[in-house]
Order: structure tokens, then sequence, then C-alpha cells
């Protein structure tokens, strides 16, 4: 965990120039891409960590669509920064759902095991300066994007299905999480070599 | 039941009219049966799903028993029928009954019906009620009841899953445990968690599974306990406010919309979360009396309080504490948070806290804020904190201040402690104990050391930097040019404040070897040395007691103690001692005059085996002992009090206790008894702690020449002695040494013609003759022939013959035959003792007879040698000789054969002759002959050896006797004996 937060900090500090410079180099799509594969790993561990805590959803497959479903566009047709755009909005849907997620844990259980909660926090930082990072991308004179979690559109717990019902749902946002989290590295790897960046990140 | 029977001999028209009645009778009796019997009406039914109760109310009049007959609707299933009594509710009018259900009440339809009861009528049942489950077709999902069940630690549960329409039931897992199941209709299955254990913060999941173990429903499960809070109690802190205080004996295990909900004098309040079972909480207004009340989904618990304000009153902490620090003492101030505190009388605590110890000062007054601490160390550091109550009823202290520190000021260190050590001349050191930080009272800047002579006026001084504790002082010059008896040494310490006070030692000029004082042993035990004296009570002084390492002889790095006046013991301890190392332990006393040795002591921390042996250890031979001897062990090495040593005698890798010597002074040590060879001998000294590891020497013990010498002297003496005195006894008695060893022989007589006589000749032969046979290697048997000698030709020095046995008897008459007399085979002659004849030989050739042949005793005793008799190549009994003449002189023969006898010294050897010719001398004297055994060997032995014959016989020799001897049997020595005695008879 000390060496995620490292790595964080080392992260922010380099991002921060690079956010600001109008136009998007591949110094800024590399780190993108950098944050978006640790925000992979991250979530993983994650995803991991709740499987060992309630053993009995090593047995479940969520047989559902996608919670997280952005606005769609064609993929032969999408630019790169259509795509990445895609993507931001998808990852502000994760964040309303991993924020929904933090919100109803800590209302029925309260702080929970130490590693987990922490996990959580790191995912949800981690989340939120790739959206930081993306926004950067995109970000132009007639555009301004937004940062901020995205409930709309996202499934919520089903009540009647209880407590059960909320691992479970809990279960399905760490998957969502974690499938947006390596789409997005693979989007802003794909778009970091039409700027011109190296392929070997 | 009514019992109805006929009669088939009454009359039949009565008795019709009389079954009629009968069955009239009857029929009315059944029909009034019914009309008070109700039957149950309006049933409805009511739920309470968390209960899992089921509540039943009907309308059925009077009736007060009631059959109940609860059934699982879809499988007819019965789960309840009893008989219950009920009695009409007062409120409603309606019978009422509750039941509860193991399942929860959802988990499938159940039908309900009532019927009246009085003894045994029973009414008709009610119309069947159903209370609808969730397993309905209608209702196609999947469900599990209860979902979020909060239970209490080791409670029962009985859960029911529903599956999907259309899916198959599998499995229902409680945690990691599957579960054992019953179904309760086509759709739903119960199972039943017995004696639950905690769950995890995020309780236990109950999972259903269908027949694909696909996860179908799930719920979870709280198990934790009911609140059990206790030490409750409020107080306050500002004078006004109340904090409410109680522990949280038991962690529920249940947290958030499930956790503890609390009731503080029927205001509900919460709590944040956390792990720390000390709850409070504040409440604005004081009221005496307090109730609190915990809940939570398990239970309640209500603790109740009650006191005055004033009586319960903790002080907050002091804050901003200052302090003004002077040498020896401080004062420490701080402030009030509540301005309430200026007219509370208050009691304070001050903790202060110096060098690792810590020391409390109690202070009181009004609203106090400042006290003074007394009695500090200068130039120390101290740390302080303080806490404080209410004086009156106290109630507890308060929480302590933040701490503060201070340092108090610097004055003049305190007189350092100084000794002085003396060698054997006038050489010595002065030494001080280093002062510590309490005793240097500020930054210390050097030492003076000062040497004076108060008589004359001499004064020597030195400055010595603060890490110096020693001064090295020679009193030769001050000792020659004063004519005081003493020398004061004077010391004085310094730092940035000033001078200390003087320190001093007298030290005598006159310096003597003598050393009045014995040496004690001091022992050593937890406390350190104790060492122990009299005191002279009419003496006041002061005691030092020195101690250094005993080995240390010049210049010796001292320490001491000084002992408070009237004290006659003390334990040294020191954080020097060593185990194994011999410390000196002086006692002086200590007046303003020079200090007197009192007392001295050895001893030892710990006694450990010498680290060396003895030194030179030396072995000697003295005559036939070995005497040992070694130096003794150097004082460094001997790690302990010498007790004595062992002596061991190594063979091999075995060592051998000798001896024990249990005298340390031991130097030397004798071994006795000891045969010659090589020896190695081990002495190993031993303490309390055992013996060292030895040292060794051997020797290698060599005959005493001197003994041996003085033994073969002493030997050849006696047998020098002995030989004299035979001497002279053969000397003395030289006559009857004649007389019997070498008797004259008389010369023989004949008298007469008796060449041709055919009878026997009677011969007296001469008192005296010799026969000499003479035999040559060639000897014919045509040759043969007797030849006397006369007497005179006898060898009177012992050689040849002259040395043979001499018969001393008188001499006998001889019978000679002329002539070879015949050719008959010898034959033998056994003696006759009545015949002188009788021992005579028969010689192949010739008879001879004897008349009688004297022996002298001592002759026989020599012929009877045992050994001679014993020797096996010596036969003493040959029958040939007993048999045959011819042998019966072999020994003349004999000794006749020259050395280098060839011819007749056939590879057969002769026998012996002495068994049967009476002979034995020559046989004897063979047998100290050291040439080889044989014939030959007898033969050769012959030669020269004495041969004596004291005979008045004629002797032939017998050329053929070895044929006549293997014709005779061998005979024993005492046959040859007793031929021989027979033959001597007169």
């Amino acid at each position: 965990m000390a060496d995620l937060e490292q790595d964080e900090q080392r992260e922010q500090t380099e991002q921060s120039p690079a956010l600001d410079s109008p136009l998007p180099g591949p110094t800024q799509t590399g780190r993108a891409v950098s944050i978006a594969r640790l925000l992979h790993h991250e979530c993983g561990l994650l995803l991991q960590l709740y499987k060992e805590k309630e053993s009995f959803l090593s047995s479940y497959s969520p047989d559902g669509g996608r919670m997280v479903s952005p606005s769609p566009v064609p993929q032969e047709e999408a630019s790169g920064e259509q795509q990445v755009e895609r993507l931001h909005a998808a990852l502000r849907q994760c964040l309303g759902l991993l924020h929904s997620v933090l919100l109803k844990e800590e209302e029925e259980w309260g702080e929970q095991e130490e590693d987990y909660e922490t996990l959580k926090k790191n995912v949800r930082h981690r989340l939120e300066h790739l959206l930081l990072s993306t926004r950067g991308l995109l970000e132009g004179p007639d555009t301004t994007l937004e940062v901020t979690p995205d409930h709309q559109g996202t499934e919520e717990p089903d009540g009647a299905g209880g407590l059960f019902g909320l691992k479970v749902w809990t279960y399905r946002v760490l998957l969502e999480l974690h499938h947006w989290a390596d789409h997005a590295a693979e989007t802003l790897h794909v778009f970091h070599m039409e700027r011109g960046g190296a392929a070997d990140l | 039941m009514p019992h109805l029977s006929v009669n088939p001999s009454s009359k039949p028209n009565c008795s019709t009219v009389w079954l009629i009645s009968v069955l009239l009778g009857l029929l009315a009796v059944h029909t009034n049966a019914n009309d008070v019997l109700t039957v149950p009406q309006q049933v409805s039914l009511s739920t309470n799903m968390d209960s899992q109760q089921l509540s039943i109310s009907w309308l059925a009049g009077a009736a007060t028993t009631f059959d109940l007959m609860i059934l699982r609707t879809e499988l007819n299933e019965s789960v309840f029928y009893e008989t219950v009594s009920v009695m009409v509710s007062q409120l409603s009018g309606r019978h009422e009954w509750n039941w509860t259900s193991v399942e929860p009440l959802q988990c499938t339809s159940l039908s309900i019906k009532i019927r009246s009861r009085e003894g045994q009528s029973t009414s008709e049942w009610s119309n069947t009620e159903i209370l609808q489950g969730s397993d309905l077709p209608s209702e196609e999902k999947c469900q599990m009841f209860p979902p979020d069940r909060v239970v209490p630690v080791g409670a029962n549960t009985t859960f029911c899953c529903i599956v999907k329409e259309g899916k198959q039931f599998g499995t229902i897992n409680y945690g990691n445990t599957v579960m054992n199941t019953t179904r309760l209709s086509r759709r739903s299955y119960a199972t039943t968690v017995v004696n639950q254990g905690l769950s995890g913060s995020s309780g236990t999941n109950l999972v259903c599974y269908n027949s694909f173990k696909e996860i179908e429903i799930g719920a979870v499960v709280f198990v934790g306990y009911p609140p059990l809070p206790s030490d409750f109690l409020c107080e306050t802190h500002d004078l006004t406010s109340a904090v409410c205080l109680w522990n949280e004996r038991r962690n529920t295990n249940l947290y958030k919309t499930r956790g503890s909900r609390y009731m503080l004098n029927n205001r509900t309040f919460t709590l944040s979360w956390s792990r720390n079972p000390k709850k409070e909480y504040r409440v604005d207004h004081w009221e005496v009396n307090w109730t609190l009340v915990v809940v939570n989904p398990l239970g309640q618990y209500s603790l109740t309080d009650s006191a005055e304000l004033s009586h319960r009153v903790t002080p907050v902490a002091p804050e901003n504490l200052t302090s003004v620090a002077h040498a020896t003492n401080a004062t420490v101030l701080w402030q009030w948070k509540y301005d309430g505190y200026s007219s509370l009388a208050l009691v304070c605590q001050v903790e202060l806290t110096s060098q690792g110890y810590k020391t409390n000062h109690t202070f009181s007054g009004v609203g106090l804020r400042a006290v003074v601490l007394p009695d500090l160390y200068p130039y120390e550091d101290y740390s302080v904190q303080v806490r404080c109550g209410a004086q009156q009823n106290f109630w507890k202290w308060g929480s302590w201040s933040e701490t503060m520190s201070f340092k108090t000021s610097s004055i003049v260190p305190e007189a350092p402690d100084m000794w002085v050590w003396m060698n054997k001349d006038y050489t010595g050191q002065v030494i001080w104990k280093p002062l510590t930080g309490r005793q240097s009272r500020g930054l210390m800047t050097g030492y003076e050391v000062t040497l004076w002579s108060p008589g004359e006026s001499l004064q020597h001084t030195e400055i010595l930097p603060p890490d110096t504790f020693a001064v090295p002082v020679n009193l030769t010059q001050m000792a020659t040019a004063s004519s005081d008896n003493m020398v004061m040494a004077t010391v004085t310490a310094k730092n940035t404040e000033g001078v200390s006070l003087p320190a001093s030692v007298l030290i005598p000029l006159r310096l003597t070897d003598a050393d009045p004082r014995a040496v004690s042993q001091a022992v050593y035990t937890d406390s350190g040395f104790s060492l122990f004296w009299q005191s002279d009570v009419n003496t006041t002084c002061s005691y030092v007691i020195e101690w250094h390492n005993a080995s240390c002889k010049w210049n010796c790095p001292v320490d001491w103690i000084k002992v408070a006046p009237g004290n006659t013991n003390v334990s040294i301890e020191s954080a020097n001692f060593q185990p194994g190392v011999r410390y000196n332990f002086s006692l002086y006393s200590s007046s303003s005059e020079a200090p007197e040795l009192l007392q001295r002591w050895q001893g030892y921390m710990q006694e450990l085996v010498p680290s060396s042996p003895v030194l030179s250890l030396l072995t000697t031979q003295e005559d036939s002992d070995i005497l040992l001897t070694w130096g003794q062990i150097p004082l460094v090495s001997r790690r302990g009090f010498l007790l004595g040593y062992n002596i061991y005698i190594s063979s091999g890798s075995q060592l051998t206790l000798l001896a024990n010597l249990s005298d340390p002074g031991s130097r030397s040590y004798t071994v006795n008894g000891l045969s010659e060879g090589s020896y190695k001998f081990t002495v190993k000294a031993y303490t309390s702690a055992g013996e060292d590891t030895g040292a060794t020497a051997s020797i290698m013990l060599e005959p005493f020449t001197d003994w041996l010498i003085l033994e073969i002297l002493a030997s050849l003496g006696v047998t020098a002695l002995f030989l004299v005195i035979v001497t002279f006894l053969c000397y003395k008695k030289r006559k009857w040494v004649k007389k019997a060893f070498y008797p004259d022989i008389p010369e023989p007589k004949l008298p007469g013609d008796w060449s041709r006589s055919q009878a026997p000749l009677d011969v007296k032969p001469p008192h005296h003759s010799l026969v000499h046979m003479v035999e040559r290697p060639e000897w014919d048997s045509s040759k043969e022939a007797l030849v006397v000698i006369p007497e005179e030709d006898e060898d009177e020095d012992g050689q040849g013959i002259g040395d043979e046995l001499v018969d001393t008897d008188e001499p006998t008459s001889l019978r000679y035959y002329n002539q070879v007399v015949d050719e008959r085979p010898i034959r033998p002659r056994y003696p006759d003792s009545s015949d002188s004849s009788a021992s005579s030989l028969d010689s192949a050739r010739t008879d001879v007879t004897y008349t009688g042949i004297q022996t002298s005793g001592s002759s026989f005793v020599f012929q009877l040698d045992p050994q001679g008799s014993s020797e096996g190549h010596q036969p003493q009994a040959d029958p040939s000789f007993c048999a045959g003449g011819g042998g019966g002189y072999r020994p003349q023969m004999q000794s006749r054969v020259p050395s280098d006898d060839t011819g007749p010294a056939s590879p057969n050897p002769f026998p012996e002759p002495q068994a049967a010719s009476g002979y034995k001398p020559q046989s004897s004297w063979q047998m100290d002959s050291p040439v080889d055994d044989g014939e030959g060997r007898s033969r050769a032995s012959s030669l020269g050896s004495p041969t004596s014959i004291a005979s008045t016989q004629f002797l032939l020799p017998d050329g053929e006797d070895h044929t006549e001897e293997k014709r005779q049997p061998s005979s024993s020595a005492a046959t040859w004996l007793t031929n021989l005695l027979s033959s001597t008879k007169p």
C-alpha cells in the first residue's frame, strides 16, 4: 500500500504540469495509460479481496449486461478523441457506482477490515486521478468535461434483495470497475500510440 | 355410544315400538349435542413475519376447547394439530390464539381449520383459511426467508429458499457448510442452522443454489449479543455540565443499523462507532438522577446513577505550565480553563521526574495555580506534570497536564572522595572518584591536588583537567627534606561556579614493610563481599575500606568506600569484580591522623579452577622411589584459594589418583613401591571450583644398581664363606675323607698255582685292589683280558680312575676263574643274600664272581641321585646288565673310549649299564656332563670322569653285551640298587 501511495504521489507530481499543457502529447497520454494500468491492477486486487471476504462470490457469475453504458460510438468511425471521451463518460459512471458502494457499505457495515477499506479508497482516488488525466487529454477550447461521479443510468442495488443483494451488487460494481479500468488502459494506449507515443510503456 | 340389542324372542309389535322409541331418543340426544358444539365461524388470520407468529381468531360462542389443524397447503402435510383451550377475548369478543411457526411464514402456504370440542364431542371443521406463502406460482422469482435476520449467539434459525419457477433446487449453504434441507412445497425448501456462532462484520451468508450449482438467492444473518453496559456514572469538569461514562463490557458484534441505540434520561442519542469500549456522552446541565438505556435488536440494558454535582467534580488538566527554577528549588505555575475553579478548593499532585526517577508532591489550596518544589539538585534537569482534584468531596483525580521541563541552576561542586595508594617506597598515587552530575553541581572545569608538609611549609600543587582522577606522587624529596612524619594530600574540584571544599588524606612518611595484620578470607554473597570487624566502642572514627586486585603490586587501581563510625560490617559490591580474581580488602581507620590499617581480607567473587597447572613439575628417582616436585602456581593463575593437589599416575589415557595432598603448601610427593618401567605422573591443583588441567612429567624407573652390586657381593661373600668352611671341615676331617673317598687298595695276593685249577678259585683279595679294564675300540673277544693294576699305579690326584668309588669294606675272598669258562649266553643273576657272588656280573665270555663290592655309603647316596634315576636317557635298570657279565663293568670301558672314538661307537649305542652293573657314579657324573645324551655322549662323558672302583673282582670287557641286553627286559633302578646292596654284604 505504501508503494502505491508513493506511486500516486509521484504521478500526481508529474501530472500537474501536463494538465496545464494546451495540447496533449505523448507524455500526457503515456501517464494516462500508466494510471489506467495501475487502476486496473488495484481493481483486480480489490476484487480479489472482496471475493476472499465474501467467499460465495467465487461461484457467482453475473448474467446481466454492463452496469456502465456510455453512449455508444461506432467503433469504426470513432476517432481517438471520441473513444477517449466515451471512456471518460464510462469512468464517471464507474466513479458514481464506486461512490454508491462506499456509501452503502458504510451505512450497512460501518468500517470494515483495514486493508479492504484502504484499497477501496485507493481505487477511488486512482479513478478520480484517471478522470483528471482523460479530461486533460480531451479538454480544448470548446470542450469542458466533468470529473464528478455520474449516477445517471447506473444500476442501483435492489432493495428487495436485502443485504445479500447489496453484496452481489457490490461485487458487480467491482467487476465493472475492473472491466473499465482494463478498457481504459487499452483505449488510452491506442490513443497514446496515435499521438506518437512509444508502444512499450 | 348407545348400545342397541334385538331380542328375537320378544313380541314383534312391542319390540318394534320399543326399538323405534330408542332410536328416536338417540336421535334427539345427538341433535341436542350438535346444537351445543358450535362450528367456529369467521376464522381470521394475521401474521407477524419477523416473529413468524400467526394469530388466529374466530367466533365460536361459548366453546372453550378447540381442535386446531395447520397444514402445509401444497403438500397437505400437518404442521400443527392439537386441542387447545381458548377463552373469548373480552376486548374483541372473539377467540384468539397465536402460533409461532418454526419456518418463516412466507416459506409456503398454510391451511388452518378449527373445530369445537367438548369432551369427545366435536363440531364440524370450520372453513379452511389459507395463509398464502411466497411460493405461489404467480411469484416466479426466487426468494429466501428470513432475508436479514439478527439472532443471538447460540440460537437456532430456520431458513427457507423458494427457487425460481422452472428451476430445480440444489443446496443451501450456511457460510461454507452445505446444510440438510426439508422440502416444504414444490419450490420451497427449508434448513435449520443450530447453535449459531458469531458472524463477521458483514454477517454470515446463507446461499441457495439451484441444481446447476448457480446462486439462486441468498440471505445474510447477523449473530451477536444483546448490549451489556456497565460502570455508568456522570461527573462534571466545568462545574456546570455533565459527562456520563460507561463501559461496553461485551462487544455485541452488531454495528450500524443493527448496532446499539442509547437513551439517557429518555433522550435518544447516537455515538460514533468506535472500537473503544469506554463510552461517554455529554449533557449540558447537571441532573441528580441519570438513567441510561442501551438497546439493540437482541435486547436492551439499563443503568442508573445518582449524585450531586459537587460530589462529582473531576477537574480538567492544568494548562500552560511554566516554572521559575533556582539551584535547589523551583516554582511551577499553571492556568485553569474554567473561571469557576478560582473558588474551588483543590488538591494538586505534582509529579517530578529526574534521571528516570519520579517523585510526587501534593499541594492544596483554593483555586491553586502555583506551587514551590523544594530540595532539588543543582544543575539538574527536571520534568513536571500536574493534576488536581476537588479538595472537598474528593471524587477522582483530573487528567494530568502536559509535561513541562526545567533545569535548576549550578553552584560549587561537592568535595571529591579521595584516597591515596602508596607503594613500598615513597611513590604512590593520589586518586579520587569522579564527581557525579549531582556532585559536580555545574560544569566541571578541573581538579587541584596539593601535597604539603604542615611543619615545613613545603607545598606542591598541581592543576588537573576534569577528566583526571589520579595523579602519581613521589614523596622521596619531601621525606628527606621534611622532619615531619606526615604529608597531607588535598584534592579540590572546580566548576564554573567555583572551588569545592577540600578533601584530604594524611600520608605517613615513615613507611614500614611490617604488616601486622593477619589476612582473613572474605566471602562473596549476593550482596557482595561481606566484611566484619571488631569496633572499639571508644573510638568514633569512620572507616575506609580499600580493595584492589591482589596480583597487583605497583600503583594499583584501587577502589574504596567510606564507612560511617559505629559500623562493624559492610558489603562491598562493585561492577568491576571479576570471577577468578583475588581481591585484597583493607580496613583503615579514618581520623584526623593518618589512616591506620586495622584489618585485611582476601576473597574471590567466584572461585574458578586454576588457569594454569603447577610450574616446574620434576620427577626424580630416589632409590626405587620417585620424587615429584613442583613449583607453586602464580597468584594470577590460581583463580581461587588452593585447597591442595591431586597426584595421578597415568596409564594410557586413564588417570589413577595416587594421592590427595590437602596441604596447599605441598611441593613434593614421593611415590613408593614402583617396579622398573616408564611412568607418567600428573599433578593437579584444585580449588573449590575443581582441578586445573594438570602438569605431567614422565620418568623411566631404572634398576637400583647399588643394591644389585651389594646383593652380588653379599652372595659372593656367603659363597666364599661356605667354601672356606667346607674346606676347613674337609681339612679337619681329611683323614675321614681320605678313608671315605680314597681308601688304600691292597695289592692282590696270588698264593699258589691257581691258573690250572678247575675249581673255583678262592682268592682273598688284598685289602685294596684296583682293577683296570683295558679296552680298545678294536676290541676282540680273543684278546679279552683282565689286567690287575697294582694299587700303587693309582693316580692319587684323582685323575682317571683314582676318582672312582672306593670300596672301603674289608677285603673279601674272590673266586676267580682262571680263564674264560664258556661261551654261554649271559643269564641273569640275581643277588643272593647268602652268597657273596650273588651280585657278580656275567660276561658273555667271562664269569666274574664278586665276593663283595663294598661301597661307601656316601657314594651310594651320590649314586642314588634321583635325577640319575629319573633320567630317561640313562636307564637305571637295564636287565641286560643284570644278565650279562660283559656289561658288568662298563664304566671302565666307557672311560677308555677315546674322544676320537669312531669304530665301536655304533649308531645304536649301549644302553646305560648302571641299573644292572651297580655302577651308578659314572652315570651320575654323566648327568652333569654338558655333552649330549645318547650313547656317544655316554662314552664321551666317561672321558676323564672320576672313576674309582673299590673292588677285588676282575671285570671282563663285554663286546656283545648289547645283544644280551636286548634279551633282557628292563628293570628298575630299585632292582639295581637291591643288587648292589646285596653284593656289598659281607
